[in-house]
């Protein structure tokens, strides 16, 4: 059963463009990523599911009920972490925290105190006096409280240190194995293929793909920058699965997706001043689903 | 009830403050009174001296000031003035704020309809318009009885407070309307400010000549005579279902207004 239904939604705001044709759904029991760089539309989509913004046109389910019309009734089953986290600044952690229970039925208070300690987060302190990272700390408390059947995070990491980051990660996972579904937006794609069975790749607006994480794992994109002084060392890189091959003073570097042995073999006659492998930006790899797709 | 208490909670100081400022007021002027009445100058003919506009502009014609039922009319004026402003800001403020607090995405991500948020909200509003009220009550029934043998005109007084609450309400509403419509709180409260001021202006022009007396169809300062409602105890009936029209479509207005509004970050 698909637990949300995106259906050619769009949004304008006046003649601002904020997402176009919009369709993807996300299963029961998965934990769905939602990748794409910053102003891309994620933070639109989520907004326009939470009814809070209004579609311009097209539709979204939500536990198969319209997201507009039943907004208040869908909205029990979901916890939301959005991805700037404000609260009444004058009000102490617990307060806010109690606030937000005080909306939902049959709520086990006793998730307040192990949830904090889980995050490590200081009840009796004020909002205002509170860090970045503990704002989101308690963000991530009142997201999960009501043990939501939906949760909707929005790029949820950002703030927290390493440590915080997989504790988190933990008390995600722990929801899912309990039966959560999970929409999980972020820019950061290596957190995304850590969590995700799946994912949607938007950009300026448009879905650009949706795909499941294994196949992008084996199909995962490496970037290369070699460093040498032989002449002419570009015209060895021009074989299947190099893309984006572009010639710099130092050498040249490529983005490849393939078998790893096969450049070896062919760096290996090279004299190298210096080589790096790494995971390519997001970015670069929209750059290649544009190519791909133009 | 946990919206409304929360606003109650949340809007307690001020209100505090604004009710300490309203009774300080209120013993200011009964201060002045007892001034005036103590000195034994002839205080009305000392003032027939002065032209007829700058009396009406502040007020203070068509009746004996020396007499302190006549002097607290005067001060109707003021105490409408006052009442208005925090009507009007709380309205404009309370629907306003969770977007400028950057709270929005919070709240409205509860599982609650924006119609019970803008209900809750109306109700925190017209609690502390009534806090307000019943404050400038009693502080003014304890000040006149003081100067006035011991008979604090409840009635008269009480009638003139029924009175305000009705210009209170229309203005906590078109606070309500200003919040819902506007980008921002900062639009939200200067619109209301100067339509305040505006039609405060407007009810002492209204005053100054007969040419423009029909002004005073076009602000909620002339709804009411302090001084019919004072002496005669006659509240205008046509005004008051004018002001509660008003109050009626201005809040639903907000509400239509708010429900359709794509909420900022």
């Amino acid at each position: 059963m698909n637990i949300i239904e995106i259906n050619q939604l769009t949004k304008y705001y006046g003649k601002h463009r904020g997402i176009e044709n919009v369709s993807f759904s996300v299963e029961e029991g998965e934990i769905f990523g939602f990748i794409g760089p910053n102003g891309a539309g994620k933070s639109t989509t989520i907004r326009t599911l939470l009814s809070l913004i209004y579609p311009t046109s097209g539709t979204a389910t939500i536990f198969g009920k319209d997201c507009i019309k039943h907004g208040d009734e869908i909205r029990k089953e979901i916890g939301y972490l959005p991805s700037e986290v404000f609260y009444y600044e004058n009000m102490k952690v617990i307060d806010v925290l109690k606030y937000s229970a005080s909306f939902y039925e049959n709520v086990d208070m006793s998730r307040i105190e192990s949830l904090s300690k889980a995050m490590d987060l200081d009840l009796n302190k004020k909002i205002e006096d509170l860090s970045y990272g503990n704002k989101k700390k308690v963000g991530i408390v009142q997201g999960l409280l009501h043990e939501p059947k939906l949760i909707i995070l929005d790029e949820p990491t950002s703030g927290l240190d390493p440590l915080m980051q997989q504790k988190f990660f933990d008390l995600i996972l722990a929801e899912n194995k309990k039966g959560a579904t999970v929409l999980f937006s972020s820019h950061i794609l290596t957190e995304v293929q850590k969590l995700c069975s799946r994912v949607a790749i938007i950009k300026e607006g448009q879905i650009i793909k949706v795909e499941n994480i294994n196949d992008m794992r084996n199909s995962s994109y490496k970037k290369i920058i070699v460093e040498s002084q032989e002449d002419s060392i570009e015209k060895l890189f021009g074989f299947e699965g190099i893309t984006n091959l572009t010639k710099t003073a130092e050498g040249v570097n490529f983005l490849f997706k393939g078998d790893i042995n096969t450049i070896i073999e062919v760096l290996h006659k090279v004299k190298l001043q210096n080589i790096l492998i790494e995971e390519p930006t997001l970015e670069e790899i929209f750059m290649h689903y544009y190519q791909k797709e133009a | 009830m946990n919206i409304i208490l929360r606003e109650l909670r949340a809007n307690m100081k001020s209100l505090i403050i604004w009710s300490v400022a309203q009774m300080f007021i209120i013993l200011a002027g009964m201060m002045k009174y007892v001034g005036f009445s103590e000195s034994g100058v002839d205080i009305n003919s000392m003032l027939e001296g002065y032209p007829e506009g700058i009396m009406k502009a502040f007020g203070i014609s068509s009746v004996d000031i020396t007499t302190v039922d006549g002097f607290y009319t005067v001060f109707f004026l003021y105490f409408m003035l006052l009442a208005a402003i925090h009507a009007v800001m709380f309205g404009a403020v309370i629907v306003s704020k969770e977007e400028r607090d950057h709270s929005a995405d919070f709240l409205f991500s509860k599982p609650v309809k924006r119609f019970k948020v803008i209900v809750s909200k109306f109700i925190a509003g017209v609690f502390n318009i009534l806090v307000f009220n019943l404050v400038t009550l009693i502080t003014s029934v304890v000040m006149i009885a003081q100067n006035n043998g011991g008979d604090g005109l409840l009635g008269q007084v009480t009638l003139l407070m029924i009175a305000l609450f009705f210009i209170q309400l229309f203005f906590l509403t078109l606070g309500f309307l200003l919040g819902a419509i506007l980008k921002t709180t900062k639009l939200a409260t200067s619109a209301a400010t100067g339509i305040v001021l505006g039609t405060f202006f407007l009810s002492i022009l209204s005053d100054l000549s007969d040419k423009v007396t029909f002004l005073k169809y076009f602000t909620p300062f002339k709804a009411y005579n302090s001084v019919t409602v004072m002496f005669d105890q006659q509240m205008a009936l046509p005004s008051t279902l004018v002001l509660i029209t008003c109050s009626g479509i201005f809040i639903v207005l907000a509400y239509q207004r708010f429900y359709a509004r794509d909420l900022n970050t």
